[in-house]
């Protein structure tokens, strides 16, 4: 398993409280399989996906990542070798062209120079936005921010992408083509994908889905 | 290569970057006018001293600066001349005395008298006349700067110095005092004549020369043993005196570090606002820099870059305007003084201030939950 997540449980301070968000969640992805997490608002679903992209730390509970066992101290290496993100709001950066986005992350990830560019290239082409590479964000649709956000999180060689709501701004045309267009690099190049969703669309992309409620996996 | 977040997210939003530069410009113009001046004025506190070519300086005792002269006996010229080591030595004039001018107006001038000019290098820049001549009567060289005071004036022409005609036979340029008041030269024993009251058989300076190869300090030393109630000091340190008397007794010197401090503080200020506002806009985009595996040095690296190119942008807007003002500045007769050393003291200054209003974004973003990319 690329992603194994062992009993977590997160809980968060509310004044004097502390309130459960997660109540010993086991979770495990392969390489090349896609999940659906589904669950109503409230359920602990995009904190279950924060601990897996390493950016929270269960209260309690392992994550073991590409076979590296989570903890405080390299939750930042694991996001740069491990883990690609897609976001609902898109997250490009308005100064940075479409490739240059996706280039920018490689350069964080410590691919810099000609290696960046052509992998930012390479990406850039596989979700069809050749065209329009040199455009801001600005001037490109919603569908288009969103093929170069997956572009960004397929950009280097993560071997785990994680989506939190990627059709939520899209429309229904749009959103089908864009999780279709990233089923299929998903599955080409040997991808683990996590959706969080509520949007049924991407049960239909999805080798599984997993439903969280209350801070529980669902029967 | 690696792609410039920081610069293209600086020019990304230009009215904010101009802001920015305008803050730090506006800071090094002020510094850069108000040292400028500064350091002008205290150039004119000293430039006669560092024009006469006089090694030493004798004083009458605490004596302050060089235009508020006090009187001693002349005859110590002979004491001075004596000393081994000594290649020349000059009595010298300094004096404050009225002029009246033909449209019945009576003005001040600050006469230098000496009786060889030439010997002294001084004046310094002569543009009309010979000051040799001077010993040879009721002469006067004028610095074209009394024509701001006095009115216009030609060589041949007459004035009044001390109830006196004396015909000006020559002009000098760029011979001022801290005072203002223009300089006129004259012959010592017609300055003496003019005021006997006061110069009758007194001097107000000895200028000593030493020769080649004497020590300085055992000629000064010996002065001071002849002389036990003058004060005799080194052309540097005359001058230095002098310009150091200025910037304690006016307050110059205090008003010129208030200046500048609140220049600093504007530009600070401006910098550190709009870098911080540009931060808590952007920190949405901080966070996904550090969602997709970038650290706090990653974010403070863009933000200290952009502070970077803030200040050198600011400093070379600030330069330029700064050197627009000088010839401005000149036709109210200021000096604008602007050494190199000054320049590369604001650069580096106006850098670290830019760095240092960085500083309040620094803290800002280290306090970044990257979990606010998944929040709308």
């Amino acid at each position: 398993m690329i992603l194994q997540a062992h009993n977590v449980e997160k809980h968060f301070t509310e004044g004097r409280e502390s309130v459960a968000v997660l109540k010993g969640i086991d979770f495990a992805v392969d390489r090349g399989e896609i999940v659906s997490l589904e669950g109503p608002s409230g359920s602990g679903k995009t904190t279950f996906l924060s601990i897996l992209g390493c950016i929270l730390t269960p209260t309690s509970g392992d994550v073991v990542i590409d076979g590296v066992a989570a903890n405080a101290k390299r939750l930042n290496d694991i996001r740069k070798r491990s883990l690609g993100f897609v976001f609902q709001q898109f997250n490009l950066f308005p100064s940075l062209t479409a490739v240059e986005n996706v280039e920018y992350a490689l350069n964080v990830k410590g691919i810099r120079g000609a290696a960046a560019r052509t992998e930012a290239e390479r990406v850039i082409e596989a979700v069809d936005l050749v065209e329009r590479k040199n455009f801001l964000p600005r001037d490109l649709s919603g569908g288009q921010k969103q093929r170069v956000a997956i572009a960004r999180a397929l950009a280097g060689s993560a071997p785990i992408l994680l989506a939190d709501e990627p059709t939520a701004n899209l429309d229904s045309t749009v959103g089908t083509q864009v999780l279709e267009m990233f089923r299929t690099l998903a599955k080409k190049e040997n991808r683990a994908l996590v959706i969080v969703t509520h949007d049924p669309k991407v049960r239909s992309v999805a080798d599984r889905v997993v439903k969280i409620h209350d801070g529980r996996l669902a029967a | 290569m690696s792609v410039d977040l920081a610069t293209k997210s600086l020019l990304h939003d230009k009215l904010r970057f101009l802001i920015t530069v305008s803050g730090v410009a506006f800071a090094v113009t002020l510094v850069f006018v108000q040292v400028g001046l500064f350091l002008g004025l205290m150039d004119n506190a000293s430039l006669t001293i560092n024009h006469l070519d006089a090694d030493l300086w004798v004083t009458s005792h605490n004596t302050a600066n060089i235009d508020f002269s006090h009187t001693f006996s002349e005859t110590y010229i002979k004491r001075v001349r004596s000393i081994p080591g000594v290649a020349r030595a000059d009595n010298l004039i300094v004096w404050f005395m009225n002029v009246s001018l033909p449209n019945g107006a009576v003005e001040g001038t600050e006469v230098y008298a000496l009786e060889d000019f030439s010997r002294w290098n001084f004046p310094w820049n002569v543009v009309d006349g010979n000051v040799t001549d001077l010993r040879r009567g009721n002469y006067i060289v004028v610095d074209d700067s009394a024509k701001k005071r006095w009115g216009a004036f030609e060589v041949g022409e007459y004035r009044e110095v001390l109830g006196r005609r004396l015909k000006i036979i020559g002009r000098s340029i760029n011979a001022l005092s801290f005072t203002t008041t223009p300089l006129t030269f004259m012959d010592y024993r017609l300055a003496q004549s003019l005021n006997p009251d006061d110069l009758r058989g007194n001097t107000t300076y000895i200028l000593v020369k030493v020769a080649p190869g004497a020590n300085v300090e055992q000629v000064r030393a010996e002065i001071r043993h002849r002389l036990p109630y003058n004060d005799v000091f080194t052309r540097d340190e005359w001058a230095n005196r002098s310009r150091t008397y200025w910037i304690q007794s006016t307050g110059l010197g205090l008003n010129m570090y208030l200046t500048v401090f609140l220049g600093c503080l504007v530009g600070i200020v401006v910098v550190a606002q709009t870098l911080y506002t540009s931060t808590m806009e952007h920190i949405k985009e901080f966070g996904t820099v550090k969602a997709i595996g970038g650290g706090n040095a990653d974010i403070y690296s863009i933000l200290a870059k952009q502070a970077t190119i803030a200040a050198v942008a600011g400093f070379a807007l600030g330069a330029v305007m700064s050197y627009a003002l000088r010839p401005v500045i000149e036709k109210i007769n200021l000096k604008l003084v602007i050494p190199t050393p000054l320049s590369v003291a604001v650069f580096i200054g106006s850098i670290l201030l830019c760095l240092a209003a960085a500083m309040i974004s620094f803290r800002k973003v280290a306090s970044i939950d990257p979990a606010l990319v998944f929040r709308t």
